[in-house]
This record gives structure tokens, sequence and C-alpha cells, in this order.
């Protein structure tokens, strides 16, 4: 298994014909993913990469029925298009588009919510379960050479530094099931914490590696679920950006969402608050397959004595 | 956020049949007082800045008569308040205030919040410091709006008496509207005024708008350019290009180091920087740069501002391994750029890490040239961080045996 997509996800490209679109919608196909359909608006009957366009999102997934939906449409249209793609039924929306006007953002997030589809950004670069399936730019032209099918779970704020996890996880010999960009906006659709619980469920995740930035509370509600005892499985943090401290509050460096607004959003708040909660918190890249290690290792000797318990009771 | 300066939140609620005082800009103490020739009661004259807290710093005056109008004029007009140039006032008709509340209107998560008291006027930030418990707030469902009800709920928890509720709640809501149609991040009323005649008024306004959203604001394209162009000559230039060139917003703040960042921003940007200064560099700047397509103008920007600081002893190019960006569009305007500035790379250690599409060829236009070290796949974001960090240090040694 693994989260959100797998070699039977029926995916639908809304914006197929613009540049982008069209070069992710080349690799993802090469990658395995089943793209059914496309949509821009007028380019009804054109064909890309073998996918079939048409003019709206019902007439598209009448003729190609689908799961999930990647958006490439320009910043202004993004509203509209994830309200059309809610309205046709999809479960999963993924929006790649940056710079969301925000009262845009907040509105889609709300109406996702409430409709309970799952909602992956915005500026995201995608979601790879590897060795099935891929959606969006991530893993570029040669997944394969960043992201080895596994057990371990990456959720990050940063779409460049899923493929820094990947290779370190590669190297070490770990594999990943699936690994989610969920960017960095000041509002995403799903939280980190909401990825986590999906990983938490899937029979075929072991341990997630979250990489978090300074801002929101994303990582602060993974902390509060890992001592609820809500997340069991070992969790390890890189979260980057302690340079900012340095620096008047309030400055942005980077992702718009990285502006500190209270204390509790620095990241070596963060790091002290997930580290408290019981997650492993890497000062590196280098340091997360030992950490993985530890924390594996760490689990088994906890479950023994148990089991020696089941025994003799 | 753009903050917009007073005229223009203040026509935004005008022509939303909002309640604020009647006013004007003047750019001269002439100017000036025949706008307050038709305000009987007297003017207010404030510095056309685009921030609050602008009467705590005594650049509001209240004026009786075109004497003290023109006086408080000219002696406003020139000077500097709270980092701002003041190169025009805003002239309005007094209010005679019989109760003042503070009310704000804001979008930073998912919801939008509301924030009011009773406790309004210039010493706002006193009661939210000391007396907290007087601000009264709520989140706004993003998809019903503000409704009456909750308006109405609001001002009974903040002590507001049924006698102003109900025209208060159609204000509040009618505020709201106002502050979404405008692609608002922050609206800030203070004072919100009861008049002596017993109507209500928007006296002081502050608002901040999305600067993603300019695209459907035509009226705002030009609000922020006095304001965001920095005084520092390398981040203006680079602000300039955000201006002139279409693309992903980019970035340039100048540090106290000596070591050059070119990197994407988020993500590895932060990582890098943090490994830097632990492992004992001093960055240069920080930087942001969009993915680059054909178009490589503002990376162009950013670079040249890098490379222009005078500051500067190395370089690192460092970004995360490739998954859509081309690398050698960024190495051929670094290289493009480093003849054009007639830089000797003896003297300048430059560290690129840039693994993806296009390698093969960005390698091929450093070969051959000093002090450039293209890493090898496979070398870490922090190996490279510690190379660039070596080199320097070692070519501070070298220049001072």
């Amino acid at each position: 298994m693994s989260i959100l997509i797998d070699q039977t996800t029926r995916i639908i490209v809304q914006g197929i014909t613009g540049g982008q679109a069209r070069f992710d919608t080349q690799w993802c196909i090469n990658y395995g993913a089943r793209i059914v359909a496309g949509v821009t608006p007028g380019r009804l009957g054109e064909v890309v990469h073998g996918v079939p366009v048409f003019d709206t999102v019902q007439s598209a997934i009448a003729v190609h029925p689908a799961d999930a939906s990647i958006l490439y449409v320009p910043a202004a249209q993004v509203k509209p298009a994830v309200l059309e793609a809610i309205d046709a039924g999809l479960r999963l929306i993924v929006v790649t588009s940056e710079y969301v006007p925000l009262h845009d953002v907040v509105h889609v997030v709300a109406t996702a919510r409430a409709a309970g589809v799952r909602l992956v950004g915005c500026n995201t670069n995608g979601i790879i379960s590897p060795g099935k399936s891929k959606l969006g730019g991530v893993g570029g032209i040669d997944p394969g050479e960043i992201y080895s099918p596994g057990r371990i779970g990456l959720c990050s704020r940063s779409g460049g530094m899923t493929a820094e996890l990947g290779l370190v996880l590669k190297e070490t010999g770990y594999g990943v099931s699936t690994s989610v960009a969920m960017g960095g906006d000041l509002v995403t659709g799903m939280s980190m914490a909401e990825y986590l619980m999906l990983f938490e469920a899937d029979a075929d995740t072991d341990a997630m590696v979250i990489f978090g930035e300074p801002g929101t509370r994303n990582e602060q509600e993974v902390a509060e679920l890992v001592l609820a005892g809500s997340i069991r499985k070992p969790v390890v943090a890189l979260i980057s950006g302690i340079f900012q401290e340095a620096y008047p509050a309030g400055m942005t460096f980077g992702h718009a969402a990285a502006a500190i607004n209270t204390s509790a959003e620095s990241a070596s708040a963060k790091r002290s608050i997930l580290a408290a909660a019981g997650v492993h918190v890497a000062r590196s890249l280098e340091d997360i397959p030992g950490l993985l290690r530890r924390a594996f290792f760490a689990a088994e000797t906890a479950v023994a004595p148990s089991r020696r318990g089941d025994q003799s009771a | 956020m753009l903050a917009l300066t007073e005229d223009l939140a203040k026509r935004w609620l005008r022509e939303r049949g909002l309640p604020v005082p009647r006013g004007a800009v003047a750019a001269s103490p002439d100017e000036a007082v025949r706008i307050a020739a038709d305000m009987p009661g007297g003017a207010v004259v404030k510095a056309l800045i685009p921030t609050g807290r602008r009467g705590k710093a005594g650049a509001v005056r209240l004026t009786a008569n075109a004497e003290e109008c023109r006086a408080a004029v000219a002696a406003m007009l020139g000077t500097s308040v709270l980092g701002h140039a003041v190169q025009r006032v805003y002239i309005e008709e007094r209010i005679a205030i019989r109760d003042e509340f503070y009310l704000s209107l804001s979008l930073n998560g998912p919801r939008p919040e509301i924030v009011i008291t009773r406790s309004g006027g210039i010493d706002v930030e006193d009661v939210m410091r000391t007396q907290p418990e007087r601000l009264v707030s709520a989140a706004i469902d993003p998809l019903c709006g503000l409704a009456v009800g909750q308006a109405n709920e609001l001002l009974q928890r903040a002590g507001f008496d049924a006698a102003l509720g109900a025209s208060l709640a159609a204000l509040l809501v009618a505020l709201y509207e106002a502050f979404c149609a405008a692609d608002a991040l922050l609206l800030e009323i203070n004072p919100l005024a009861v008049t002596d005649s017993g109507s209500l008024m928007l006296v002081g306004a502050m608002m901040g708008v999305d600067q993603q959203a300019l695209f459907r604001h035509a009226e705002w394209a030009d609000a922020g350019v006095a304001v965001t162009l920095s005084r520092n000559p390398r981040e203006y230039s680079v602000d300039v290009a955000n201006r002139e060139f279409s693309g992903g917003e980019c970035q340039y703040v100048e540090l106290e180091g000596e070591i050059g960042l070119l990197v994407g921003g988020g993500g590895a940007g932060l990582y890098q920087h943090d490994v830097m200064l632990e492992l004992g560099g001093l960055p240069a700047n920080h930087c942001v740069t969009p993915p680059t397509g054909t178009d490589n103008r503002k990376l162009k920007a950013v670079l040249a501002a890098i490379l222009d600081n005078p500051r500067l002893k190395g370089l690192l190019v460092g970004f995360n391994f490739a998954q859509m960006a081309r690398t050698d569009i960024r190495v051929s305007t670094l290289m493009e750029l480093l003849q054009e500035k007639r830089i000797d790379t003896a003297q300048l250690p430059i560290v690129i890490r840039l693994f993806g599409a296009g390698e093969q060829a960005s390698r091929a236009m450093v070969a051959g040239h000093p002090n450039i070290h293209y890493v090898p796949r496979g070398t870490t974001l922090k190996e490279a961080v510690r190379l660039i960090v070596e080199l320097t240090a070692g070519a501070r040694a070298n220049a001072l045996t």
C-alpha cells in the first residue's frame, strides 16, 4: 500500500495544454501513472501525449472516470478550477499553482474540507508512491534515481527537499512508501498532521520523516498527536530556518509562510516541542538514517517485554 | 502584504457606502489649505505613510484654522516618520468624538479573524499588552462570511449596549464584505467612533492587501512602489527586477557575512543557511530565486546583486537535486555575469551543487575555470556548504600572508 495514490489511481490533468503540465504529464505517464484525461476549456478534441482533452471536468470524467485531479492552472483560475473538480466528485485534488490569493485559498480549502475532499497544496510539486505512480513534477525525469520503493513515509513543506530526503534514504538502504510535498504556503489543503495520520493507518509504512520550516502550527500539531499517542510509528523531523531567529521578527526568508508570528513558530521552538513529544529530531539530512535505525531498534526492544508478558499470562 | 496609505483605504471603504470622514491628499501647504477651507470644524493633518502608530509618532496634528494647517503641513513634509519619507499629507475633516472603539479584521490562517474592544483610540496597544481580556475575538467561517447573528453575539460579549448594537452589527457585516472584496489581509479601524451626533464613523483606517491578488486590483498596482523599494542599492535592483519582469517573486536580503548564497530560497535555502552558520561560515545574503525557465532575467538580477556585494569572499550555488528546473540555465547565467563583471575566480572561490537536467552541459561550462568547484554527484548539501566555508576561510588566510 501507500497513501493518496497508487497504480490504480485514475488521474485527470486540469490545464493539461500548458508547458509545465505537458512536461510533467509525459514523465508521469512514463512512470506508470494512469492519466486518463485532460481538461482545458475550449480545447476539446486535442490530444496531449495520447491523453484526450475535454472542455470541463464533468465531461472528461463522464467518458473517463477518475479519482484524482492535478491542477496546472494560473493562480487566478485556481478557485473556479478547484470548485469545478470538487463539484464533479473527485476525491483527491493536487494544486501545483503558486501565488494563489489567500482569500481564494481559504475558500477552496474550506470547501474541500466540507466536502470531505483531500486537497494537496497549493504550491506543491506533487506526490509519488515509488514504483506505483506519481502526480506532478516530483522526481523529475528519472524518479528512480531519487526514490526507491520502501516503507518510510515522507511529508515535506518543501518540494525540493523531498528529493534530498529520498536520496539520503536510498543511499542507506531505505525506501519510500509515499512522498508528499504539502506546499510551503501559509494555508494548505491538508495539514502535516493529517498526512501523518494517513501514514499511521497505512499497513505498508513503518515510520515517517518530516521536513518543516518556521511559521504555521503544522509541526506543533504533529507533536500533539505523538504526545497523545495517536501517532505511534516513529517520526523523524528535520526543521530548518534556525538562522531566521537572528533577524527581526516578521522578516520572511523563502516560503511565504515562513514568517515567524509567535515564538512557538520558530524553527528552534519546533525542534524542542517535537523532541519533547518523542519525535526524533535530526540536525542534518545525514542524521536521518541513524535516527530511523535507532527508532526501529527502540520499538523492537520495547515490544519484546510485553510479548514475554503475554506468554506468561 | 502591501500596506495601503490611508487615502486608498478610505476611498475603498467610502466607495462601498461605509461612513468615513471627508478627506483628500495634499503635497504642499497651499494645497492643504485649499482642501481644509471646506472643513469648517477644523482639519486633521496626517503624514501619508503606509503604517499605523502615527499618532504616537507625532505624525497626526489637529488644526483649527488655515494658519495652523499650513504650519502643520510645512513642518511635516520632508520629514521621516517611522522610517518612511513624508512626501504627502492627508487632510481630513475633524470629527467630534463621543466614544471610540477598536476593530480589526485579519487573515493569516485558515479562517479570517475579527477582534473588537470598547477601549479604542490611540492606546489600543496598551490594552493588548495589559488587559488582553478586554479584546474579544472570533474566527469567521470563510464559506458563510460574517453573519449579523455572529456580529451581535460578539458585540454582546465585548460589552456593547443593545442600543448601539444593531447599527454596529450592520457596520461590521459591511466591513467584512469590504475586507474580502479588497483581498485584504488586515483591516484595522482605530478609532471606530461614535460622533457627537450619535452616528458611527470609521475615523482611522489602515488596510494591508494581498500582493498575490493585485492582478484583480489595478487601482493599487503602484501603491507600494515607494514603500517596498529597499534602500540598499543591491536590494533595490532586485525589487526593480521584480516589478519589471514577469514570473515568480525574487528576494535578496543582504546580511553581514561574506559567503554569497545563490539558493532557491525555501527548503534547501533555509537548510544550507542553517548548516553554514553551524559550520562557522557567515552568509552574505539570503535570496529567493523561483524555478527558472528560459527567461533568466530575474535570476540574473539576484545573481548580480550577490556578485556586486563588496563583502563577497565566496559563493555557494546550492540547489536541491533538480526535479523540474534545468541546471544549465543557472550555470550559464553565472558564467555570463562573471565575464560581464570581469570577476577573477582565482580570488573568489565558487562551489556549485547542481544535479539534474542539463548537468552535463553545466559541468562543461565551468571546466577549466580556476576555483570553480562543481561537486560530484552524491555530494550532500552539507558537504557542499562545508567546502565553500573552508575555501573562503582558506582564501582569507592566503590574503593575509
